[in-house]
């Protein structure tokens, strides 16, 4: 090896490249369009349904811009708490909401809550039914749950994810009967598909879905639908609900929007009649038609009661789900938490193990000299590119961790590294801007 | 499905598998692959996960077609690199470095190659065969299997690939607790609570595996190479060198197809993939010669058969992949990620819900290998340059694709964060000589095995009794317990096996 970078001089370049980086950054303003937030990741039923909110708005008014922008995560409480805190006074926004969000606030402890928004509309819902397959001991809903008020245990409810519709109907159908939700034994699927699969095949009791999961094999003579949890019947589907056997409840996945909080009641007001506008139009009423979404528009102080009494009962539940869960002590079954603890204990007793075999034996590579001052470098800088990439855009930021990667590996010619570095990164923001539409972040300088 | 069936969908794949854009998508892929395989380094599972966000748009087919062609991609071309450089392209071809090197250096490249190729060739395509007729039997069987059927599949296939893998059943398990712990990071399925996030709300929703996986593969790679910078390496040159000769073909032809037998089975079997089947190829070519002098001098069935084993067991990988959801290989546990980024269900239902999909992939696979046969044979002198690519500006640049990579799959830059520190884990395992796979398959299958084993005892009201109740589900947990135990025996073999005839 010929001459190799000093590490010191290393660290000492990467922090002023940052600390320029830094300075030369400007927070990028935002042209003065609609912003719909859809708080989860492109192609699920929130981020379907901002975007054919931006083709209804379209629609209604062709001058007006519309963005869809994704902030996907927990169960779109990480969307929320982002829409709190940056869009705060913005009357240009809107959050796409709905009710896994409610009880995603609930489980996981978010700071904040729907309280914290303003409320606009609710839009669309789908209602849940209750099956169980043709060969079933159960023929009816009562049979069902005189079964599961004797032996909760006994009764296991296939369906989607925990803190899911299917999930909360279980619980609250078991609370509407007078068994605690936390006795109830659902066992999650990762989606409506796998849940069928498990209830055709015997594996658990009943399920619970959206009635299109179900449709087909309920029309097949494959499964039985017990009960619909729409508050009545809904046309085509000739399923008697839960309030008509006697159950006072109902419950459906819904979705809404809000607006940010601290915007006045006039922008409110003006927000709300663009909404309303928009759910009149025939954009809007084609993807109703198209989806099988249940138009259920509500908004102004009805849409704000609604949210509030939803957020009130399915915190409720939860609570006392989770209050259940901690007081069962029973057999050494697995909780959520004995995986990973079980994991990361045998990582940490292997990782022993391993150094006691080998002590002594330097089986395990050495680093170099100044090894670790270039293992830095290239960390640093890739964590510079993720700071800094929004601020001044993915090309000059690229240029930067190519021409560190480079010279950490022992390449001296800084200059032709970053020539290099800025060619590599055109050709792939080109690639991924043009060819891939992703487009990349091209920081304060585009305006 | 009946076999006139079977052959009637495997026409029609080939109609779609032929179709112009679709062989556009074939030929990429295995370009892509073949490249892959030749930079020592990179292989098929980071660039598979690099391209991951990449298709987000495309048709989960021509994805798959691509991604397919990748993987066969970087089998046949890891050979070239470890016949001329010595190193091994990937991990599957370390046998390959051995024989191949030592025919190189006598002048021998061009037959060495061109007995890779072809029996990469012959193999592929066997393979492929085996995996077109055993998949949709095993698909047929494998829907009666229940959680606690899974939850025995992959315990063995964890304690399998951890045995043996790598430099130490240690070492194995200690990747795969590391990635298991990696990959139950997030909100759990089925209770709803929130594992292993120390109250970062980036956590809740996991780390994605693609992430895990260029982390792992590119960050650390390059991260390891910072600490200690290779040497110039030399290529061996092609120059003046013959392809096969008669007696050349006479000595692959049996290799190739006893290589063919070791690797779709074991390749099929959950266990890590091609290593240990190219081993075994090498061990029982090196019995069976009639040159046992030419072993460790450039023999040339020490080529031939790890090379078709290593392209059989990548068609026997992808047998539980496509019918179980259960991936052998890194490449296969990146695999299975596309196949949950696409919204489809790897398992036994695949071939139900998707026959379109699936038969225009395994259409894709023979045509896949044809093209590969034409494109490594004759090119092999253009897939050289890319060797010499000085490395300070090659993997600067796959750091700057990483990165870019990782930002994409869900345009936020805490990815390029998870992305970074997943690198330094990985910089820290190679340190320790800790295997990569057992990390990813750790990722893909820890949270698989928790779920399977709480909805199993959810099911049976507790009662642990119903892990061993079903006669597969015991089965297979009497099989781990002796993979577990056996492997002081098995390594006592091969140790003695290695002992008579030590590689140089």
């Amino acid at each position: 090896m010929a001459h190799r970078p000093s590490p010191a001089r290393l660290l000492t370049a990467t922090a002023a490249t940052v600390a320029w980086l830094v300075t030369a950054g400007v927070e990028p303003a935002r042209a003065q369009t609609l912003t719909v937030v859809a708080p989860a990741a492109p192609g699920g039923g929130w981020d379907q349904t901002a975007r054919a909110m931006q083709r209804a708005l379209r629609d209604v008014d062709p001058h007006g811009a519309v963005q869809v922008e994704n902030v996907p995560g927990a169960a779109g409480t990480v969307g929320l708490a982002r829409f709190v805190s940056a869009e705060r006074g913005r009357p240009d926004a809107l959050l796409v909401i709905g009710l896994v969000m409610v009880s995603g606030i609930a489980t996981n402890g978010s700071a904040v809550s729907l309280a914290d928004v303003t409320p606009i509309a609710r839009l669309t819902g789908e209602h849940e039914v209750i099956v169980v397959p043709a060969n079933s001991p159960f023929r009816t809903l009562k049979d069902l749950v005189n079964a599961l008020a004797r032996a909760p245990q006994s009764v296991s409810w296939g369906g989607g994810s925990a803190g899911g519709t299917d999930d909360l109907l279980a619980r609250l159908l078991a609370e509407a009967v007078g068994v605690a939700p936390a006795a109830v034994n659902y066992v999650a699927f990762s989606g409506g598909g796998e849940a069928l699969a498990a209830v055709l095949g015997g594996q658990v009791t009943a399920g619970v879905s959206g009635y299109g999961e179900f449709a087909q094999s309920i029309a097949a003579g494959q499964l039985i639908a017990l009960a619909s949890s729409a508050p009545v019947r809904e046309p085509g589907i000739d399923v008697p609900t839960l309030r008509e056997l006697g159950v006072p409840l109902d419950l459906a996945n819904w979705r809404g929007v809000v607006a940010p909080p601290g915007i006045s009641a006039a922008e409110q007001a003006a927000l709300t009649a663009r909404v309303r506008a928009m759910v009149r139009s025939p954009a809007w009423q084609e993807t109703l038609q198209r989806t099988g979404w249940t138009d259920l528009y509500a908004d102004g102080p009805a849409f704000r009661q609604f949210l509030l009494a939803e957020q009130a009962r399915i915190v409720g539940v939860i609570e006392r789900l989770q209050a259940g869960r901690a007081a069962t002590p029973g057999g050494f079954t697995p909780s959520p938490a004995t995986a990973p603890a079980a994991a990361a204990g045998l990582a940490l007793a292997l990782g022993a193990l391993l150094a006691w075999q080998r002590r002594g034996s330097g089986t395990s590579v050495a680093a170099s000299r100044g090894g670790h001052g270039r293992i830095a470098a290239v960390t640093v800088a890739c964590l510079a590119q993720s700071l800094l990439m929004p601020v001044i855009g993915f090309i000059p930021t690229a240029a930067a961790v190519f021409a560190t990667g480079a010279y950490a590996l022992g390449s001296t010619r800084v200059l032709y590294n970053v020539v290099i570095g800025l060619t590599v990164a055109s050709v792939l923001a080109a690639v991924f801007g043009a060819g891939l539409d992703v487009p990349l972040p091209m920081g304060v300088w585009t305006r | 499905m009946d076999p006139v069936n079977a052959f009637a969908s495997l026409a029609e794949g080939f109609q779609l598998a032929l179709s112009p854009a679709n062989l556009g998508w074939g030929l990429l892929g295995v370009t892509l692959g073949t490249a892959v395989g030749v930079l020592p380094g990179i292989g098929p599972a980071l660039t598979v996960a690099l391209l991951l966000p990449a298709t987000y748009g495309l048709d989960p087919t021509a994805a798959f077609i691509m991604f397919a062609g990748i993987y066969y991609g970087g089998m046949y071309g890891g050979s070239t690199t470890s016949i001329l450089l010595n190193t091994p392209g990937e991990s599957s071809t370390i046998v390959t470095a051995v024989e191949g090197y030592q025919m190189a250096k006598r002048g021998r490249a061009g037959a060495a190659l061109a007995t890779a190729a072809i029996g990469s060739f012959v193999a592929g395509t066997l393979g492929t065969v085996a995996l077109t007729v055993s998949a949709p039997a095993m698909a047929r069987v494998a829907i009666a299997f229940g959680p606690a059927d899974y939850f025995a599949l992959i315990v063995l296939a964890f304690v399998a690939t951890a045995s043996l893998l790598g430099s130490s059943r240690t070492a194995g398990l200690l990747s795969l607790a590391v990635g298991v712990v990696l990959g139950l990071i997030g909100i759990d399925r089925l209770s709803g609570d929130a594992r292993l996030t120390f109250g970062v709300p980036y956590l809740l929703d996991g780390l994605d595996p693609t992430i895990v996986a260029i982390g792992l593969f590119a960050v650390g790679e390059t991260l390891a190479l910072a600490a200690t910078p290779p040497g110039k390496s030399h290529v061996l040159p092609l120059e003046r060198t013959r392809w096969m000769s008669a007696s050349d073909w006479s000595r692959s032809w049996r290799p190739w197809l006893r290589g063919t037998l070791i690797g779709f089975p074991l390749g099929a079997l959950p266990a890590g993939g091609a290593e240990l089947p190219t081993l075994l190829s090498y061990a029982v070519e090196k019995r069976l010669t009639k040159y046992p002098e030419e072993f460790g001098h450039g023999a040339i069935e020490g080529v031939a058969g790890p090379e078709a084993a290593n392209n059989a067991s990548a068609a026997g990988t992808l047998v539980p992949l496509l019918t179980l959801g259960l991936p052998a290989s890194a490449t296969a546990a990146v695999l299975l990620a596309a196949f949950q980024q696409f919204g489809l269900q790897a398992g036994p239902l695949l071939f139900q819900n998707e026959p379109k999909f699936v038969w225009t992939l395994l259409a894709s696979l023979y045509v896949g290998n044809v093209l590969l046969l034409l494109l490594n044979l004759p090119l092999v002198r253009l897939w050289v340059l890319l060797l010499r690519i000085p490395s300070p500006q090659l993997y600067a640049g796959i750091l700057v694709v990483a990165t870019v990579g990782a930002w994409s799959v869900h345009r936020s830059a805490g990815d390029v964060v998870a992305l970074t520190v997943i690198g330094l884990i990985g910089y820290a395992l190679r340190r320790a000589d800790c295997p990569l796979a057992p990390v990813m398959i750790g990722v893909m299958l820890g949270p698989a095995a928790d779920m399977h084993l709480r909805r199993a005892l959810a099911v049976a009201e507790g009662d642990w009794s119903a892990l061993v109740a079903r006669p597969l589900a015991g089965g297979l947990l009497l099989i781990t317990a002796l993979v577990l135990v056996g492997p002081t025996l098995w390594r006592g073999l091969i140790r003695d096996r290695t002992a008579t005839s030590r590689v140089p």
